[in-house]
């Protein structure tokens, strides 16, 4: 499985300006504050962490549409954040990105063909016939009827429209994608179609994901690696056996014991391993780690130095507990 | 629950779909674009109907009527002054034997005239001005908006007349006029709504597909504020008639022996005393009832684009 990663992040921070103004004081939310990971080929990364932690800032940056303050992103060995026009497109061609509000990510006064086929005319791909077959040959590849075509979004229901919005992305025949949620608007029957059509794509044609959720039962399904995000940056990173069946940073485990059980009998039973409080605002990160102000198991050291990434076991993990 | 944990799952317990469960997604009706399902809306409001029909036969009425007409706007006669309606002259003359509908209709080709096509330049420029400071943002949009800001200080009617006094009376330098200012509210509202839709995720998918500013902004981003700018055409339609009518009835709109319906009113005024008052009736006639009918249309279509507003 692991042979060559797609996407190698560095150090990648961004940051948003908030206030200023005439008055108000400059602030800054740090909503990805220095995060490392790699992507592997033909694998999905997922990323899970409560929400406001930066997920979704973090796959935003990476398909650019927002500038990374500080760091370095390389796909297929191409360092990204320094791109010309035309090398652009070509990384807009194998990156894509599907949105989590399938109601908000079609065009309403376009029909799906016209959607479908938006991407090949922005990028002058084939002539208008064969840009017709391959609607009609993406259409069925994600389950819907070739005599859609001429429907409009408003037609259709949200699974059906997170289908159109996946064979949008298809268009281009794209290496990597970013899922920003694309489950968490559907409903739960919905949600096992469209994570089933992700996975028989991947398998077909050999894309990478980032599979940003919430819903970490989906996100074990589907992933081979998964990072826990929080606050900013990554707490940990394993396999999603290891993350769910050992997870080592005290976040991860209190994420994971957050799950539903759906049975009351062992809901009860299990060990309450609770985490008070709220995520503190992204304008002023603790010290240390940031995780510190909720951790049970929080010492001095945790106020001072912020825990880097490092192997444990199979795992990699941000905390003065694995410490020697 | 003992009964379901026993039961054997046989073959014949099962039955195929019938064609009509088969099919329950199947969607019967035909697509309807935007603009035929708000043309369906704009045609249950029958006050906005009827408003459109008299303006249709206004549009004919003013081409075919001075092409027809054996007298010419200009044409005067002095062996017919002043005449009170009658066959020849069937909203009479003027006071230099001129026929009066031959005038009326010609003053209605460039009331209509000045009203549709200011409101087209101002369409073309508040949507292109509009858009572009409500897409880029930042400090382009802050600097674009203030000079809208100032242009909307200074009062409207002293701006068309200082263009009269430059450029002379004509329709031309009335035209510009109205535009100068008249794009300004239609600018507005298209920045507002494009602010609020670039953020939407359909925009950001059309960045991330790698589309051009442009093509995000017209393709994408204009065409969901179509409802409203065409409302807002509606409503600048009207009021560029008004501003006409108003200017020439004052006299500093367009010059004899042209004529407008503001212009036509004002020579009818000096005769509201003498044998033939009823002169003044007609041009009033023709903008009351146009006005109207516009703003039955104004109306009919915001509520066609906007259903739920009612």
């Amino acid at each position: 499985m692991e042979e060559t990663p797609i996407l190698k992040v560095e150090g990648l921070k961004t940051y948003f300006p908030v206030g200023g103004g005439l008055f108000g004081k400059k602030q800054v939310v740090k909503a990805v504050n220095d995060v490392s990971f790699e992507v592997m080929e033909h694998e999905t990364f997922g990323l899970v962490g409560e929400s406001g932690c930066g997920k979704s800032t973090l796959g935003r940056t990476l398909v650019k549409i927002y500038e990374p303050t500080e760091g370095k992103i390389e796909f297929m060995g191409k360092d990204i954040t320094k791109l010309s026009g035309s090398e652009m497109q070509d990384f807009r061609r194998n990156v894509q990105m599907i949105f989590q509000d399938p109601y908000a990510s079609l065009n309403p006064r376009m029909t799906v063909g016209e959607i479908i086929r938006e991407p090949m005319e922005i990028h002058n791909i084939g002539t208008p016939k064969e840009r017709d077959e391959k609607v009609a040959s993406l259409l069925e590849t994600v389950g819907l009827k070739p005599d859609h075509v001429r429907r409009y979004p408003h037609e259709f229901s949200g699974g059906q429209r997170q289908r159109i919005s996946i064979a949008r992305t298809l268009a281009l025949d794209p290496k990597f994608i970013v899922c920003d949620e694309p489950i968490s608007a559907l409903d739960v029957s919905i949600q096992a179609q469209i994570i089933n059509l992700l996975e028989r794509i991947q398998r077909e044609r050999g894309i990478s994901y980032l599979f940003i959720a919430h819903d970490l039962g989906a996100v074990k399904h589907i992933s081979n690696r998964i990072g826990a995000m929080y606050l900013g940056s990554l707490v940990e990173i394993g396999s999603s056996d290891d993350l769910y069946h050992h997870p080592l940073h005290p976040y991860t485990q209190a994420l994971l014991a957050s799950i539903p059980i759906p049975d009351p009998k062992r809901m009860r039973e299990r060990k309450k391993e609770e985490i008070n409080g709220e995520i503190p605002s992204p304008l002023d990160i603790p010290s240390g780690c940031p995780f510190r102000t909720r951790c049970p198991y929080a010492t001095e050291r945790c106020a001072q130095e912020k825990p880097q990434l490092r192997q444990v076991g199979n795992s990699k993990v941000a905390c003065h507990l694995y410490d020697k | 629950m003992e009964t379901m944990e026993t039961m054997e799952l046989t073959p014949d317990l099962f039955e195929p779909l019938d064609s009509a469960e088969k099919n329950s997604e199947f969607i019967a009706a035909e697509p309807r674009t935007y603009l035929s399902d708000a043309w369906h809306r704009f045609r249950k409001n029958k006050l906005a109907l009827c408003g459109l029909v008299f303006l249709v036969i206004m549009v004919i009425l003013a081409i075919v009527v001075p092409m027809v007409s054996p007298y010419t706007y200009d044409g005067m006669d002095y062996s017919s002054v002043n005449l009170l309606p009658c066959l020849e002259h069937p909203m009479g003359t003027d006071k230099f034997g001129r026929d009066i509908l031959v005038r009326v209709m010609y003053g209605a080709r460039i009331s209509l005239m000045i009203g549709f096509s200011s409101a087209l330049i101002c369409l073309v420029i508040g949507v292109v001005y509009g858009g572009f400071s409500g897409y880029i943002g930042g400090k382009t949009d802050m600097i674009l908006m203030r000079i809208v800001d100032i242009l909307y200080a200074i009062p409207n009617l002293l701006l068309v007349i200082l263009i009269m006094l430059v450029f002379g009376s004509n329709v031309t330098s009335i035209m510009i006029g109205i535009c100068l200012t008249s794009w300004i509210g239609m600018a507005r509202m298209v920045r507002a709504q494009v602010m609020s839709l670039k953020e939407q995720e359909f925009a950001l998918a059309a960045y991330v597909l790698g589309a051009s500013k442009s093509r995000i902004l017209f393709k994408h981003l204009v065409i969901n504020c179509m409802g409203s700018i065409i409302v807002n055409v509606t409503l600048l339609v009207p009021s560029a008639i008004f501003t006409e009518a108003f200017l020439s009835f004052v006299g500093i709109g367009i010059s004899a022996p042209a004529a407008s319906w503001g212009t036509l009113a004002n020579e009818a005024r000096s005769l509201i005393e003498s044998s033939n008052p009823i002169q003044i009736i007609w041009p009033i006639l023709a903008i009351c009832l146009t006005m109207l009918s516009l703003n039955f249309i104004g109306d009919g279509v915001s509520d066609a684009f906007d259903p739920k507003k009612k």
